[in-house]
């Protein structure tokens, strides 16, 4: 992300502002949620909290590292948001406040509800388990029939919860399918639920047959396992709506009839306002620059990697960063009509169209669940035919010892355990399918901007002013004859934090470079600084050669364009042209995809030239460049068409509808957060190879779950002719349920074993950060 | 056998403290947040030092 500057939190003061973002609770008490910028580890959680709630007037703090919002309740009357926000930058973090709207938190809900629900499930499969493994025992040593009818009433009491109400999400999912007129996961398995529970209630009544409520609470809970396990994956993925709260500024510098500069809430901007945005800081609206010249960082927004020169007139679109201000803007157009907003809906629109992703587990598992049933109604059938008297108990022995868990535990298991050891490897997927689609993609669509590429390089250094006198001669960084030019401008370049500055002072690496005294730097324009007795610039050109006479800066004038000049009060020394440096892991991310078949593509919102150059370097054959965003999609669509199944992978906002779009998006944890909420894989630290590794380990796990869903079938296939002709006892069938779950989770944690499991000290840090 | 009349009521009666407990704890924000303090007692900075050391 942009370098955020400190800020002044004093706007939060005004009440129209505050109205949007706290909230008034019952009790009197304010609460409000902030977004924290720098939240990465559980540290990080913890010395914030201690930081928090050291102020007297806090009452409650909650910090949610994973979607790093902080939930805080204080005493408004004693202290200011204000306060409360200082506070969060004096820990060192950078706090937004949501909107209040955002407090209802839908996932802590959800994920609360399924826990609750998956505790009561567990409790009942354990205690109706206890009584009923007292009916099997007496199956060999005879009870009294007054016991057996208690424990079979004891088994329907615990029964009782576990079917109402941790079984709900599938009865309600069953019902939501069946009004969509269509059979889903859910149907099969409420009905087995269904008849399963109410078969053994009507033996519990009559007093003969046999009582399943053990199988039945142990199948709720396994299958609310697999939906707990697959909820939590799907929770780490990043909220679109907080990644496009962080992409825009919440404040503007509203300029007023009267010429003031008042600061307003962005949501009340509106066209025809004037703004002022200073160095520094995003535009917050699309609007036209009414100064005479800046310029501008659109990196972010278009993959547009040079900074943009914009005179008066000429557009500013929200989100861009300013990086020679103050800028006095004229909104044109605010909130969902600017360009981002364009592309965040962009985005919501390729997510919501994406093909479904038809989960092969899934399905398999409802087609399996659909066969059990009609096996169930042809047993039943049969024994209505011979023996009407047993034939309900042949039915339910044939449901139980079928055993849907093993069949629904078989995906959700398997991708859990690649999620983790993928974590484990700094690889973060928030969208479980992906491990699917990602199994068997076939091509790569790259960035460029951010993605293979990461900031600068010195290229070559254009000497003029050499000893032997030749001018315009360019060599290459480590050339002796750049030794002392290089050497200059490192001592100024250490002290300014642009880009080109910083390629130049990793170009001199650790080289001695002389002390650089009275630094005075101008931002935007360059650095000025004595060193050594002589008094050096470097920067842009007008600003490196203002000391120098017209002339010569017209003699100058003849170089090569583009470039950081390093002058004195003499002439011009040396002009330092700057290459994009291509991100380490790139070439070997690209060549292990290739060797694995896949084709591999860049597709680029940047100049085609530069695009062009890149390619070349790493050997990519197709590229495209100048691309805008919904040409990207369309190219993605394209392929697609071709019946190409595409991974996508960028960093930028501009990248962000193509990564919805695609089979599997993959983010680079140091990317946009708009990038990342659209994408399904996060990669952490600077490793592209770890894709390819990624891609092996998801075909490991789909074999493996094909493996546990064929052995699910041999076993079906020995088990279910032996139910339906009545061989099977209830304790048969309950052991022969859990032991083929079993059978499948320990299967699974074959994944990833084959490996040596070494791990980086900063393995969890990773993991955390991306999260 | 009758003492099973008085057990079995007993270990249901328990079963529902405990539900009741753990509801209760899922509502007051236990379960949210898993990993943060497990790490609390191996920080070692005194409250109020402020100081980042990434």
């Amino acid at each position: 992300m942009s370098a955020v500057l400190p800020t002044d939190h004093g706007v939060w003061q005004r009440q129209s502002l505050q109205r949007h973002v706290v909230h008034r609770r019952d009790d009197g008490l304010a609460e409000t949620l902030l977004l924290v910028e720098g939240l990465r580890c559980a540290n990080c959680v913890l010395r914030l909290e201690k930081a928090l709630t050291a102020l007297p007037s806090v009452k409650r703090v909650r910090i949610n590292a994973a979607s790093r919002r902080a939930r805080v309740v204080w005493a408004d009357d004693r202290a200011s948001l204000q306060t409360l926000l200082d506070c969060v930058e004096r820990a060192g973090y950078q706090p937004l406040p949501l909107e209040a709207g955002a407090l209802d938190d839908a996932r802590r809900d959800e994920s609360r509800a399924a826990l609750k629900r998956l505790l009561v499930a567990g409790f009942g499969a354990m205690q109706a388990m206890m009584y009923a493994s007292v009916l099997y025992v007496g199956a060999i040593d005879p009870l009294g029939e007054a016991t057996r009818a208690l424990f079979r009433w004891i088994g329907f009491l615990i029964a009782a919860p576990v079917v109402l109400y941790s079984a709900q999400p599938f009865f309600a999912g069953a019902m939501r399918a069946l009004r969509a007129r269509h059979l889903g996961m859910d149907v099969p398995i409420a009905l087995a639920i269904a008849i399963v529970y109410g078969a053994s209630l009507i033996a519990a009544i009559s007093g003969h047959g046999e009582v399943y409520f053990d199988s039945v609470t142990m199948l709720v809970f396994f299958l609310l396992i697999g939906r707990y396990l697959e909820m939590r994956a799907r929770h780490r993925a990043l909220d679109l709506t907080d990644a496009l709260a962080r992409a825009t500024p919440t404040v503007a510098q509203r300029r007023e009839a009267d010429g003031r500069l008042q600061p307003v809430a962005v949501s009340e901007l509106r066209a025809g306002d004037r703004v002022q945005v200073d160095t520094g800081a995003l535009v917050p609206a699309d609007g036209v620059s009414e100064s005479p010249a800046c310029r501008v960082d659109e990196s972010l927004l278009t993959g547009e990697s040079r900074a943009l020169e914009r005179a008066q007139g000429e557009p500013l679109i929200a989100g861009s960063l300013v990086l020679d201000g103050p800028v006095t803007v004229r909104v044109e157009r605010t909130g969902a009509e600017t360009t981002l907003g364009g592309i965040a809906a962009l985005v919501s629109r390729a997510q919501a169209e994406r093909p479904q992703l038809a989960r092969a587990g899934e399905r398999a598992a409802a087609h399996f669940v659909s066969l059990v049933l009609v096996l169930a109604t042809l047993t039943a059938v049969a024994w209505a035919l011979l023996n009407p008297a047993s034939g309900l108990t042949a039915v339910v022995a044939v449901l139980v010892v079928s055993c849907p868990c093993a069949f629904a535990l078989a995906v959700p298991a398997a991708i859990t355990r690649t999620l983790a050891v993928l974590a484990d490897r700094g690889v973060l997927v928030t969208r479980p399918d992906a491990i699917e689609a990602l199994a068997g993609a076939t091509h790569v669509v790259f960035d460029k901007t951010g993605t293979l590429t990461d900031g600068l390089h010195l290229g070559s250094i254009e000497l003029m002013n050499t000893p032997a006198g030749a001018t315009g001669e360019a060599v290459a960084p480590d050339d002796p004859a750049a030794h002392e030019a290089l050497g200059l401008a490192a001592a100024l370049a250490r002290e300014s934090r642009h880009p080109i500055s910083r390629a130049i002072a990793e170009a001199a690496g650790g080289r001695v470079v002389a002390q650089a005294d009275a630094v005075e730097s101008r931002a935007g324009d360059g650095v000025a600084a004595i060193v050594n007795g002589r008094r050096l610039r470097l920067g842009r050109r007008g600003f490196a050669l203002a000391a120098i006479n017209a002339a010569d800066v017209a003699a100058a004038s003849t170089w090569s364009r583009g470039g950081a000049v390093l002058a004195d009060d003499i002439g011009p020394i040396a002009v330092f042209h700057c290459g994009e440096r291509i991100r380490s892991g790139a070439v070997d991310a690209i060549a292990s995809l290739r060797a694995q078949g896949m084709t591999i593509e860049i597709a680029s919102g940047d100049a085609p030239a530069r695009v062009a150059g890149i390619a070349r370097q790493l050997g990519v054959d197709h590229w495209q460049g100048g691309l805008l965003p919904t040409d990207k999609l369309a190219r993605l669509q394209e392929l697609r068409a071709q019946g190409a199944r595409v991974v996508a992978v960028g960093d930028g906002i501009n990248d962000a509808p193509v990564l919805a779009g695609a089979d599997v998006a993959v983010a680079l944890a140091d990317g946009t957060d708009m990038a990342r909420a659209a994408s399904d894989i996060i990669i952490a630290g600077e490793r592209l190879d770890r894709l390819a590794e990624s891609r092996t380990l998801a075909q490991t796990t789909l074999r493996l779950v094909r493996q546990n869903q064929r052995w699910a079938v041999c076993y079906n296939l020995i088990a279910i002719p032996l139910a339906a002709t009545g061989f099977v006892p209830p304790w048969l069938a309950a052991i022969g349920m859990s032991a083929s779950s079993l059978g499948v989770v320990l299967n699974v944690l074959r994944i990833g074993r084959r490996r040596s499991r070494h791990k980086s000290p900063s393995g969890k840090q990773d993991d955390l950060a991306s999260a | 056998m009758n003492i099973l009349l008085l057990m079995i009521p007993l270990s249901i009666v328990l079963l529902i403290g405990a539900v009741v407990a753990f509801f209760w704890a899922v509502d007051h924000d236990q379960f949210d947040d898993l990993e943060t303090p497990g790490l609390l007692p191996l920080t070692d900075d005194p409250p109020g030092d402020e100081n980042r050391d990434e």
